[in-house]
């Protein structure tokens, strides 16, 4: 595997190092013919090639629900849980279980707080509170047996979105664009968005989430801001038109270009085509962002108002990134943590997220998108079946998510947990096998995309991750 | 043979007993070696499963074993020396059969064809093992011969040409002045050379002049200021800590410590005691204890719900992770969870090795970090003057005090008691409250918007503006008005923590009130504030003292509702006619930071206090209950309380909250820093696969890796200071090999050995193995002169050299391994800002303290909570300081400084990966930074640059680049300049925003369509891949 000190910024550049030899370095992979196809294109094309195996899905788009999302009010539905509620949590769930800000206090059940109903022809158990993602049951697969290991929220979001609890790793997004490339040369191929709720306490979300760790910086994900500039950057300074800063672009182009023809550095080539793309990118996300395009039935499918921020504005946006070729569009809504009150609390959630969720679905459906687009609704854990005055604490030992399109099956509910709704005890999903499985619909084996650091061939899944094929199409 | 090597494992004598001779040359020869060829096969496909891991170990078979391969393994021999035919390694690594073939298909490894031809090559030569080349402490090698003698300038190049002659290649020549000034100085300083040094140099005649600009280099303050970059990196420092909320916290003064070490060149063995055990130093100074703050940078955790014993665990593994990547290039790190699948390093070693920072005093979970900015032990800092100030203060107040005991309680028992019934009766009637005023006028001085809202409170809204004074007038109805109140309403929409318009505190400088009825106005004497809260420095009577640059604030901890009352001199007669007008003034130094909601209140209540009730809840609480109910506790809260009012002790009072103002005003701006402080050592238990909740694993005493000589103390155990002396001692074989490998990748961009994070097993054999061991026995024997070493290479005719490859180089040695060339090399992060600013002549050249907060896109810290914040750029010199003291975010880094690869510094950082992104190109282009720079070097263009486009030009590229442009740049450029001088001159709007951009005085004097038009020839130039290189 090729690491840092060696990584030419152009695939150009790559071939024209990797010719003379890199002595014991395998480069089996990367010396294929799709490299040579697109010899003009600076793009990075991606080391997976050819991918492992046929791929199903092509882009991702990523719900995620930051803060910890009660499975027991969303999609893991617990009747026993009810019948206790009042009681000690029984002993032989908890001991020797690790606990965040229940330590120290008394262990009680704690019903779930709204109603389930089962939905679609598959019948699948949603919380009442979320009849749009209802609508979309057929669609959807539950997995509602997911365990992680960190239980505070800073290292759980880490861990759930580069498999490891270590700073420094490359997010998940970034691995899919060192391993895949980008399918677009007029945005960042990893775009990140993010809103705010009502009423809770906003997660703080570190720019570590969607970092490329180790990776060339290439490969990091870009976050849009809802407020301000979209893109840092993008607008040109106070009074440059955009046919001025076309010509300061096109001068420095030109510029260097007398440097390259003097020096021939492969690098000054990439500045280039850098150059090029940045300003691509000043014209097409003005472009993208604006969804007052959007007609009004559309906008009302999502619930989205131009302008507000919002989650269903953001979903809205993550269906055009889609269209444009972005690879992984990740969204955060980071008011999930509910301590205080879940009653109070996820209805309010269940409103900024359920109709905007299934519109996604719906949109990518009706556009013929889902085959190819793998839809991911989940948080960086769940919570405790144990009250916490009328709130939940957080929860690691089970939690749910769903997902859809992309080659996973709709209409199935995977794994579960034990009667109280406390640990994942059938078919469990670790955060490392979720993302095996989402490596393994865009046809890459996990064990065989790395990258060597500090001496050791690094992965997403780390030293484990095994693919749940029981939901695969 | 075998002998020796056995003897490599666990021998004390010394790290490692020399059991091969110095590394040979890297040619092709028939003679296989076992490090240089054979080992990095073995560690890459075979030591996975037949390596050190013993859990992992599978047929009991180890292959990194000098002796386990040559033993019967159940009727087979792996390996038997000479006779390739008859070695099971070989039958099983050239078997065609996917059951019986090595490496399994399986995990994805495959020899390739010459690798197992090296492999039978060697087992055919008498498959002799060597010990680990970075294991075994480095020997001074003899030069080597060279045949064209006359190239070297010092040992370094012997070793370069020799190799390069074994090569048949020929070194490149020596590069022109121009880029030998421009690459010492970037190199040295971080900064690009000012144009008259540039050329100075590239006339001066003098044979020596490149040594002589070295010394003047290695002496300029800016030397420190570089290599900080690079070792800040590495000790991960940063402003915040890290995880969750990633509040700020107080480190800078180890920053400054870093730089001033390398300025004079502190020897590195004394800089690796110093900051690993500053504080265990027999009669540690200051600095020394600064230093000590290297244990202290790692992220720490305020988050609730946090347990102490997991976020030690955590803690302690990142020390780990970070000391032994930095002095020893190990990744003991792996080690964790299990024993090293590479390196001998045991589970056990990992905790031994983080038993030696157990003493330290600290906490896994911060409980008052976010509220009280509480991370741990820390050192004051203060000046002389400082010092003296405060304890003069000090003094007073405890005189005060004294004078205050002097009046007994019992002594004021009958007025204490009157008051009682007062308030009682008063409490009931509910004539305690303060009466909120709607204002019936509003004025913002800075353009804000202000809006009364239903519950009398007012909304800031709109524009806001640096500077911002609110003019706020209230009804003066009461008959008798004794005080003031304001309070400072918290709100979600509030990005300054839901308290201020921006920051994470309001910062309130002044309150004046006038009073006015018909015919006149007066203003109106303030006895005394009283507020719920004030943050250290930040005093509410500092509201009064006629100074804008202090004032009151409430810091960052959690947002509250603030309130302070202000009590008059004398009542206020009020009426119908009567009017308040409120001034409230915002500092100056803290732009933006204004309050966003507040409202006003009136009592006539004789003793106001800022609570609701004037009186505190609990002190009412207890007045409510007859003294006999009372408590003990309870009749204490009342008398302690009266105290505070009582009449007899009023002027002793107000010297006492003036002595405490003033004390907290130098108390608060007393710099201070987190430093290690011992304390008796947390037992430190192996982690069973890391598992900190798993108690089963044994305790163990501070170690060092046990293959490697071990610390002999018989005196209790090992210390941090043991540890550094360990890591710094002669025959350590790693500390000195990894600090100069890591050196010449700063020279020239690769590492003799790249993999500067690993030298071991994985580690890349070096290109120049003699020379590297060549450079690390001069490091030590020099007394670890970094400085020395410096020289050394930067003088070297190898780093000479230019930089420009050609086809059979680029064939032969793509990546300049062999250095027939020097590197061109993208600057730091850090020296993209400082060489625009440097340029474009807004540098500020000031060394050291708190970090500074350049301009930055609104809203980049959205994401944020705990305090939820909105940046503020700093307004004066804090926008044009260099980059390392930019405030570093772990959670969200300056974007312009992370588009150009710096790292979060959240884990140690040995190697910075240099990209090339578009969003370096929008950096570039669109950062208020380098327009801004643009523009002030369009201005120098046209005052110094002569009135000529061709002089002009050549002006700004001397600037820029340190030469003339070709004529062809010429020619694009000016036709470039004519273009956009058309476009200013037709939109004269835009021309005149141009050269407004960012907060450097406008130049008023100059036509502004040509100043624009300079200005994008200014862009053009700093948005160069020319320009942000160093070759």
């Amino acid at each position: 595997m090729i690491s840092p000190w060696e990584f030419p910024s152009t695939r150009r550049a790559f071939l024209g190092r990797t010719a003379a030899g890199l002595g014991s370095i395998a480069l089996g992979s990367l010396l294929n013919p799709r490299l040579f196809a697109g010899e003009k294109n600076s793009q990075w094309q991606g080391t997976i090639n050819p991918l492992h195996h046929a791929p199903k899905a092509r882009r991702v788009i990523y719900l995620y629900q930051a803060g910890g999302p009660s499975h027991l009010e969303t999609f893991d539905y617990k009747p026993k849980l009810a019948e206790m509620t009042g009681k000690p949590m029984p002993d032989s769930f908890t001991k020797g279980q690790q606990i965040a800000q229940l330590q120290g206090k008394e262990l009680k059940c704690f019903a779930p707080q709204f109603e389930f109903k089962r939905f679609g022809k598959s019948g699948q158990e949603i919380c009442s509170l979320f009849p749009r993602i209802g609508e979309i049951a057929d669609e959807i697969c539950i997995v509602r047996s997911m365990h992680t290991e960190q239980i505070n929220h800073d290292p759980a979001h880490t861990l759930m979105n580069t498999g490891s609890i270590i700073a420094g790793r490359p997010s998940m997004g970034s691995w899919l664009l060192y391993g895949l490339g980008a399918e677009t040369e007029e945005l960042p191929g990893f775009v990140v968005l993010m809103s705010s709720g009502k009423g809770g306490q906003m997660q703080p979300i570190a720019a570590r989430q969607w970092h490329s760790g180790f990776l060339p910086s290439r490969f990091q994900g870009v976050k849009f801001q809802s407020k301000g500039d979209p893109v840092l950057y993008i607008k040109n300074p106070p009074g440059v038109s955009p046919q001025s800063q076309k010509e300061v672009i096109d001068v420095v182009n030109n510029l260097n270009r007398l440097q390259h023809d003097a020096v021939h550095d492969p690098e000054i080539a990439t500045r280039i085509s850098q150059y090029e793309m940045a300003f691509r990118m000043q014209t097409s996300v003005p472009n993208l962002m604006d969804i007052s395009a959007e007609p009004q039935n559309v906008l009302d499918l999502y619930g989205a108002k131009p302008g507000d921020g919002s989650f269903a504005s953001n979903c809205l946006l993550a269906r055009r990134l889609a269209e444009r070729g972005v690879r992984f569009i990740q969204l955060y809504h980071r008011d999930w943590d509910h301590h205080d009150d879940v009653k109070k609390d996820i209805p309010l959630k269940a409103e900024e997220v359920d109709r905007a969720s299934a519109a996604l679905v719906q949109d990518l459906k009706q556009r013929g998108m889902l085959d190819d687009t793998l839809v991911v609704w989940g948080g960086e854990f769940g919570r405790t079946p144990m009250a916490q005055g009328k709130g939940r604490d957080h929860h690691i030992k089970g939690f749910s998510i769903w997902m859809a399109g992309g080659g996973i099956k709709g209409g199935v509910t995977h794994g579960a947990t034990d009667d109280l709704g406390y640990a994942a005890v059938e078919d469990p999903v670790h955060v490392n096998d979720f993302h095996a499985t989402m490596l393994h619909l865009f046809g890459i084996d996990h064990n065989r995309l790395t990258y060597r650091f500090q001496g050791r061939d690094f992965r997403l899944t780390d030293i484990a991750g095994k693919v749940i094929t029981p939901i695969l199409v | 043979m075998f002998k020796r090597i056995l003897a490599l494992f666990g021998l004390a004598a010394a790290f490692f007993p020399a059991t091969t001779t110095p590394a040979g040359p890297l040619t092709t020869t028939n003679s296989v070696r076992f490090n240089r060829d054979v080992r990095p096969i073995f560690s890459e496909n075979c030591y996975a499963c037949h390596g050190p891991d013993k859990n992992a170990r599978k047929a009991k078979l180890r292959l990194d074993s000098p002796e386990d391969p040559f033993a019967d393994h159940e009727g087979t021999i792996p390996i038997i020396p000479g006779k390739p035919d008859e070695s099971e390694l070989w039958t099983r690594i050239s078997s065609a059969d996917p059951e019986e073939v090595m490496p399994p298909p399986k995990p994805g490894k495959k020899l390739t064809p010459q690798q197992i031809q090296t492999l039978r090559e060697w087992i055919a030569q008498g498959a002799r093992y060597e010990g680990h080349w970075a294991f075994s402490p480095p020997a001074r090698p003899a030069l080597p011969e060279n045949k064209n003698v006359s190239w070297c300038r010092n040992p370094i190049d012997n070793f370069i040409l020799a190799r390069l002659e074994k090569e048949a290649l020929t070194p490149s020549p020596e590069a022109d002045r121009r880029t030998l000034i421009r690459r010492v100085c970037f190199d040295l300083t971080g900064l690009p050379p000012e144009p008259a040094q540039a050329h100075a140099f590239m006339q001066s005649r003098d044979p020596a002049a490149y040594e002589k600009l070295v010394d003047l280099l290695l002496a300029s303050p800016h030397y420190g200021e570089r290599m900080a970059v690079y070792w800040l990196d590495l000790v991960r420092y940063a402003d915040t800590v890290g995880y969750h909320g990633d509040m700020t916290y107080s480190v800078w003064p180890f920053r400054d410590y870093v730089i001033q070490a390398f300025n004079r060149n502190l020897p590195y063995d004394q800089f690796t005691r110093e900051q690993l055990a500053g504080d265990l130093l027999p009669d540690a100074t200051r600095e020394q204890k600064v230093a000590s703050g290297y244990n202290r940078l790692n992220r720490i955790s305020t988050e609730g719900g946090v347990q102490d014993k997991e976020y030690l665990a955590k803690y302690a593994a990142d020390r780990v992770r970070t000391t032994s990547a930095i002095w020893m290039g190990a990744t003991m790190g792996c080690a964790e969870c299990h024993d090293h699948k590479f390196d001998p390093f045991k589970s056990k070693d990992f905790y031994r090795f983080a038993a030696f920072f157990a003493d330290l005093k600290e906490k896994g979970f911060y409980p008052d970090g976010f509220s009280k900015d509480d991370w741990g032990p820390r050192l004051m800092l203060p000046s002389a003057s400082e010092e003296g100030r405060l304890k003069a203060a000090d003094e007073e107040i405890a005189s005060i005090r004294k004078g205050m005991e002097k009046i007994d309680d019992a002594d004021l028992r009958s007025v204490r008691d009157r008051w009682e019934d007062e308030v009682f009766t008063a409490d009931k009637s509910g004539a305690l409250e303060w009466t909120n005023q709607a204002p019936i006028t509003l004025e913002s001085s800075g353009g804000s918007s202000l809006e009364i809202q239903t519950n009398g409170s007012v909304w800031v809204s709109g524009k806001n503006p640096d500077h911002d004074d609110y003019v706020v007038t209230i009804p003066g109805s009461l008959e008798r008005i004794t005080g003031l109140r304001l309070e400072i309403l918290k709100d979600e929409a509030l990005s300054g923590n839901q308290v201020a318009r921006a920051g994470v505190t309001f910062m309130l400088a002044e309150v004046s009130i006038v009073a006015r009825d018909k015919n006149r106005s007066r203003q109106i004497p303030i006895s005394r504030v009283l507020a719920d809260y004030a943050q250290e420095g930040f005093p509410a009577l500092a509201m009064l003292d006629g100074n804008l640059e202090t004032g009151w604030a409430q810091g960052g901890g959690p947002p509250k509702d603030r309130r302070a009352a202000f009590i008059f001199d004398s009542p206020l007669s009020g009426g119908s006619n009567t009017t308040l007008t409120v001034t409230l003034k915002h500092g100056p130094n803290f732009p933006r930071q204004h309050i966003g909601r507040f409202r006003l209140a009136l009592t006539d209540y004789n003793h106001p206090g800022p609570d609701k009730n004037q009186i505190p809840e609990d002190v009412l609480k207890s007045i409510r209950l007859p003294h006999w109910e009372r408590k003990p506790d309870q009749e204490k809260v009342v008398v302690k309380f009266f105290r505070s009012i009582a009449a007899e002790l009023q002027p002793l009072q107000q010297r006492l909250a003036a002595a405490e103002a003033s004390r907290s005003l130098v108390a608060g701006k007393i710099p201070f820093t987190l430093v290690s402080e011992h304390t008796s050592a947390r037992p430190v238990r192996v982690l069973p696969r890391g598992n900190w909740m798993d108690d089963s694993g044994e305790i163990v005493q501070p170690g060092v890796p046990q293959f490697m000589r071990q610390i002999s103390r018989d005196d209790g155990p090992s210390t941090r200071l043991d540890l550094a002396d360990w890591l710094v001692a002669k025959d350590n074989p790693l500390t000195a090999r990894v600090f100069v490998n890591r050196l010449w990748r700063m020279f020239f961009g690769i590492g003799l050995s790249r993999t500067l994070d690993d030298l071991g097993a994985q580690g890349e054999w070096p290109t120049h193995p003699e020379l590297l061991d060549w450079l690390a026995v001069e490091f030590v024997e020099s007394g670890w002169d970094i400085k020395h070493m410096v020289r050394l290479i930067v003088t070297s005719q190898a780093y000479r050299q230019k930089s420009e490859t050609s086809p059979t180089l680029e064939e032969r040695d793509p990546f300049n391994r062999l250095m027939a060339r020097q590197s061109r090399l993208r600057l730091d992060a850090e020296a993209v800002r400082d060489t625009a600013l440097l340029i474009s002549g807004l540098l500020v050249d000031k060394q050291g303290g708190p970090s500074s907060k350049p301009y930055q896109p609104e809203n980049y810290y959205a994401p944020l909570n705990f305090p939820k914040r909105e940046y503020v750029p700093d307004l004066g010199e804090g926008l044009y300081r260099r980059g390392l003291y930019t405030h570093w975010q772990r959670t969200f880094l300056h974007p312009s400084l992370l588009a150009f690869d710096a790292p979060s510094r959240e884990e140690c950082t040995v190697n910075r990966v240099t990209s090339n992104t578009p969003l370096q190109a929008l950096v570039l282009l669109n950062d208020i930074t380098y327009a801004e720079a643009a523009r002030a070097l369009a201005e120098r263009i046209l005052r110094h640059g002569g009135e000529a486009f061709i002089d002009r030009l050549d002006w700004a590229f001397q600037q820029a680049l340190s030469r003339h442009p070709s004529s062809a740049e010429r020619n694009l450029l000016e036709e470039f300049y004519q273009k956009q001088l058309a476009r200013f001159r037709a939109d004269f709007d835009d021309a005149k925003q141009l050269i407004r951009v960012g907060n450097a005085p406008v130049a008023n004097d100059l036509p502004p369509a040509e100043l624009a038009a300079w200005t994008s020839v200014a862009r053009a130039l700093l948005n160069l891949h020319e320009t942000i290189t160093r070759n």
